[in-house]
């Protein structure tokens, strides 16, 4: 038996006509808002897909991945001040961000909750550190990157770049017999290790890759924003916000998060919008039913909803006479 | 996981999704003839850490806000357009700020911009405003780091915390050249870790480097915000045997530390939060007696009433509206803000955000603030200097304006004559 | 010297605060293996509850402990049958149930924010500032009055645990539910319980420190992360483990300022938190489920 191809035809050009589409949208007239929204949610798609290869493939929920982002973002910076080219920085300070989760490694021994407390701890250190550490972050006073308005339009497609590779690298790991040993990983760590797959190099591995795409986002992010600050760009609000894209999304499909980060950008700056006083409490509750009901997220809200509607159309198609419904999946 | 997303439709469910939610095409801007209203945009520390003096902020916005249009709008062209404005609750995030800001100007097309509260957000936010060319006046971006940036469209009505260390400083100097302070006096400097707090730090630093050894910083430490035990650092501050205390804190932190302090059983000449003092708030957490002769340095007081016509006007007013409460210098801030961008507005005579910008930035209006001048300076980068005003809770439970002596309603006292020598 | 009796003081005192922060969280995730991420938000609604109470109805702060007791144990059961009960158990539920609970704390913080605004408060009775003379220290009341409240509900938890039926039935079920249900314990009504007294403590810890530091509806994240330390700390699930993790702590943060600036001690507690979890994840003082 021939293992599946790592990405079908079909499935790779309709992916390519999709990213295709989104490359020409700025041509179409795009309103300004729309333009910067989009490429706000290019970058947290990134991020959201590489917290979902830790969080979602190898089942390790971090709440401290704001320290690579932070790492990301102000090592591109400083290159930035210092003259480098953009996308050189961004490169930098994701392999910074990558080589930053090497210290860290003793902690993916931890399962479940444990190492969850443990990258709470790590991402506080780094934001108390690094906002003490003037000369590299300027500490509060934060840094103001040299970033004219053509180059930060421009930044829609280097996002757009950036989250169609992260996206296609979802997939492909996913599909691949790697993707299947960090699931059996994710599954039982000791079982996995009696069948001679070393839990640590894997974890390590991804762990590395998530840091570095994290750090990348992280300078974009930074570009994006023109000015970064440490309390703001370590904070745990911002390691709590790639885990709620995920969780929206669907933790550990493969590109549900990127779902959820676009939910996240574009409803967070709605609901602020519309509905000030709520808008804690309506994210709340949002949480709180998708993981009561919906624990894959919208992905699998889109998933049910499909079948259902695939289930309509036989009916209607063959005419099929109604008996008792079938139950609904996805119930708990 | 035993579900087959479909791969190829997300990239396209996405595009659809946010252009549908965005409205993505670009609106037909309307003609300035039709033209009924001047729409002005501004986000503001709602919730989150700075939610309180977001929410005095927001007062002053809206006191602003009602007065423009009770007069029927302002004149703009020979004609009367009401002002509206759109404000959002940036929840203290700076991404949030500029997303909302980006918001405000791209899709709800305001047309001018008023800015939000604190350095960080005004920092991050103020980005925005001038990447797309949109006049924005703030009244809460106290340092002066962000008008360095050589930006064009950013004004700022608030005086640089560097000013506040440098005017309590001053002060002090005199009581040391009246003979009531020991010298050198040994100071204490703690400063929370903010630009805020950064900035008052090298105006007392600097004041003390030119004193030719008047002054000796004995401590200069950084601490936390939302500190829960400040016992060890002012233990440091004991063992130091300081005579003043500077401290640069936000209103919780201060009353926090100030705790501690009377715990710890210190009692120094002078003491200072810096910019906090004499709120009610910190008189009910502590108790009247125990912030008897704190020194406070604020950006304005109810009491220039006395001495200043328009804040008089403005007091009164918001007692009005706002039913007898006595406004602090947040409302007076965010009032002056509004107050200054809609004077541009009417002087440029359209609405357009070139030539309101071209009038910010050369406008010098009476103003509420001390020195009773508004204006924008090119030479620190648009950024208003005014003095602030140096306040000193009385045992009466007072506050009065110790400094300077043209605005001040009683003599300070130095130093506290609670402690024992 | 007296340097190091004034540190020293500070550190007792601050053991207090820290152990009395962390029952709570403790107890929760010695028994249901849930991490209580709403633990801050209840920090918080406990201290508007006291505050509350005592502006309103007059109530001294320190009396008000067993009516948001009640509250809040109120609150936990109805947390608990509400949601928690309907999470699936085991590793599938650990990153579910801290996001869960997560939800809950954004929709604890809007309605504080609904009902008091963001503006700081505090509880200042007439005894607030004062300090009594301890061995010629100055001590201040409130101060030693959390400590001695902290004592005491260890002592009481430990009662609880040790000497009562229900203690005994919530150690067995916190170290093997499945046989719990065996010789017929309700293992559901257990985990109610236990998770109706782990809320009351937070939300009776949020009074306590009402009584000594302001609050607003943010209030609860320096908490909750304390506790975290805290309760890694001593174990995740031992009363006596977390009152001298707490000890461990405080004296960690607080002789600190000796060799670093001041601002970097905030980060000697996360320090510990990870090499703790790393060389010794039972805990300091081993993986006894609450002994």
């Amino acid at each position: 038996m021939t293992p599946p191809p790592l990405l079908p035809r079909r499935m790779a050009g309709a992916f390519a006509l999709g990213c295709a589409v989104l490359a020409v949208l700025p041509a179409l007239d795009l309103s300004p808002y729309a333009h910067n929204q989009l490429t706000l949610s290019y970058v947290m798609i990134a991020g959201a897909l590489a917290w979902n290869w830790m969080g979602g493939f190898v089942g390790q929920v971090s709440f401290g991945h704001a320290a690579m982002f932070g790492v990301g973002a102000f090592v591109a910076g400083r290159l930035m001040l210092d003259g480098l080219p953009a996308p050189l920085c961004w490169l930098a300070g994701g392999a910074v961000a990558g080589l930053f989760t090497l210290p860290v490694h003793p902690t993916l021994r931890l399962r479940g909750p444990y190492f969850s407390i443990a990258t709470i701890g790590i991402g506080e250190v780094s934001r108390v550190v690094f906002t003490y550490w003037e000369g590299f972050t300027g500490g509060a006073t934060g840094l103001s990157l040299p970033v004219t308005a053509v180059q930060k339009y421009q930044l829609y497609w280097w996002a757009l770049a950036l989250a169609a590779m992260v996206a296609l690298a979802s997939i492909v790991i996913r599909r691949s017999s790697f993707g299947l040993r960090l699931l059996a990983i994710k599954a039982d760590v000791d079982a996995a290790a009696d069948v001679g797959i070393s839990a640590a190099l894997y974890q390590d591995v991804m762990f590395a890759l998530s840091g570095a795409v994290i750090g990348v986002s992280g300078g974009i992010f930074a570009s994006y924003f023109v000015f970064i600050e440490p309390g703001d760009m370590f904070g745990f609000d911002r390691s709590i916000a790639f885990v709620l894209m995920a969780v929206i999304g669907g933790v550990g499909t493969s590109l549900g998060p990127a779902l959820g980060a676009v939910v996240f950008v574009v409803l967070r700056t709605q609901l602020l919008a519309s509905y000030p006083e709520l808008h804690l409490g309506l994210y709340g509750v949002l949480v709180i039913v998708i993981i009561l009901f919906q624990p894959l997220g919208i992905t699998g809200l889109l998933g049910s909803l499909a079948r259902a509607l695939a289930r309509r159309m036989q009916r209607r198609i063959f005419g099929r006479p109604r008996r008792t419904p079938p139950p609904a999946p996805g119930e708990a | 996981m035993t579900h087959r997303p479909c791969f190829a439709s997300c990239p396209l469910l996405l595009a659809l999704a946010v252009v549908s939610t965005l409205g993505a095409c670009k609106p037909k801007s309307t003609p300035a003839a039709d033209r009924t209203e001047i729409a002005i945009g501004a986000t503001l520390p709602l919730t989150g850490t700075e939610a309180r003096i977001g929410g005095y902020f927001k007062e002053g916005y809206e006191l602003a806000f009602e007065e423009a249009n009770q007069r029927g709008g302002l004149a703009v062209g020979g004609k009367k357009l009401a002002v509206k404005l759109t404000l959002y609750d940036d929840t203290s995030t700076q991404a949030t700020a500029v997303s909302l800001a980006d918001k405000l100007i791209n899709s709800d097309k305001v047309d001018f911009l008023l800015g939000t509260y604190s350095t960080a957000l005004v920092q991050a936010q103020s980005t925005a405003a001038e990447q797309n060319k949109v006049p924005y006046v703030n009244g809460g971006g106290a340092a002066a780091e962000i008008y360095k940036r050589g930006y064009k469209y950013v004004f700022g009505a608030l005086s640089p915390v560097q000013l506040l260390g440098t005017t309590l400083m001053t002060w002090l100097d005199e009581q040391q050249k009246a003979g009531k302070l020991p010298k050198p006096s040994k100071i204490a400097l703690l400063w929370e870790n903010s630009s805020h707090g950064k900035e008052f730090r090298q105006g007392v630093a600097e004041f003390a480097a030119k004193s030719g050894g008047s002054y000796e910083i004995a401590v200069d430490e950084s601490f936390q915000l939302n500190g829960k035990d400040f016992s060890p650092l002012l233990g440091k501050v004991k063992a130091a045997g300081t005579d003043l205390m500077l401290v640069d804190a936000h209103l919780q932190d201060y009353i926090t530390m100030h705790r501690q302090y009377i715990d710890a059983g210190l009692c120094q000449k002078i003491v200072s939060y810096g910019a906090r003092g004499a709120e009610n708030d910190a008189v009910k957490a502590l108790g009247r007696d125990n912030v008897d002769y704190v020194l406070s340095g604020v950006w304005w007081n109810a009491q220039l009433a006395t001495t200043n016509p328009l804040a008089k006007k403005f007091v009164d007013a918001f007692k009005a509206k706002y039913a007898g409460k006595t406004p602090e210098w947040g409302q007076a801030l965010g009032y002056e803000a509004a107050r200054a961008l809609f004077l541009a507005i009417e002087q440029a005579g359209a609405v357009d955000r070139e030539a309101v910008r071209a009038k910010l930035a050369t406008l010098k209006i009476d103003s509420l603030l001390p020195g009773g001048v508004l204006e924008f300076p090119a030479a620190t980068g648009g950024q208003m200097q005014a003095s602030f005003v140096v306040q000193q809770n009385m045992p009466d439970g007072t506050s009065p304006i110790i400094f300077p002596k043209d605005v001040a309603s009683a003599a300070g006292v130095a130093p506290n004559p609670h402690c024992k020598p | 010297m007296s340097r190091f009796v004034d540190l020293t003081l500070s550190t007792v005192l601050l053991t207090g605060l820290y152990a009395t922060m962390a029952y709570g969280l403790g107890l929760i995730y010695g028994v249901l293996r849930v991490v209580n991420l709403a633990h801050g938000g209840v920090i918080m609604t406990g201290a508007y509850l006291g505050w509350i109470l005592y502006v309103r109805l007059g109530i001294d702060p320190y009396l008000t402990i067993p009516i948001v007791g009640a509250i809040c144990f109120g609150l936990g059961v109805a947390m608990y049958s509400g949601l928690v009960r309907w999470l699936p158990r085991g590793a599938a539920g650990g990153p579910a149930s801290l996001l869960l609970l997560f939800g809950v704390w954004l929709v604890l913080r809007n309605v504080a924010y609904g009902l008091f605004t963001g503006n700081d408060q505090a509880i200042l009775t007439s005894y607030s500032t004062r300090s009594v003379a301890v061995l010629g220290l100055h001590v201040p009341l409130t101060r030693l009055v959390v400590l001695g409240i902290g004592l005491a509900i260890a002592a009481l938890l430990h009662l609880l645990l040790r000497r009562t039926l229900v203690g005994r039935a919530i150690r067995a079920v916190a170290q093997n539910a499945d046989s719990c249900t065996l010789v017929g314990i309700d293992v559901n009504r257990i985990y109610m319980l236990t998770f109706g007294i782990g809320t009351a403590l937070s939300g009776i810890a949020g009074v306590l420190l009402a009584t000594v530091f302001p609050f607003n509806p943010n209030a609860g994240a320096p908490e909750l992360l304390k506790s975290f330390v805290v309760v890694v700390l001593g174990g995740l699930g031992s009363v006596w483990g977390i009152a001298l993790a707490a000890l461990v702590l405080a004296a960690a943060e607080t002789y600190a300022v000796l060799i670093m600036p001041s601002y970097l001690t905030a980060a000697v507690g996360f320090v510990l938190l990870v090499l703790v979890l790393v060389l010794r994840p039972g805990g300091f003082f081993g993986h006894r489920i609450l002994a």
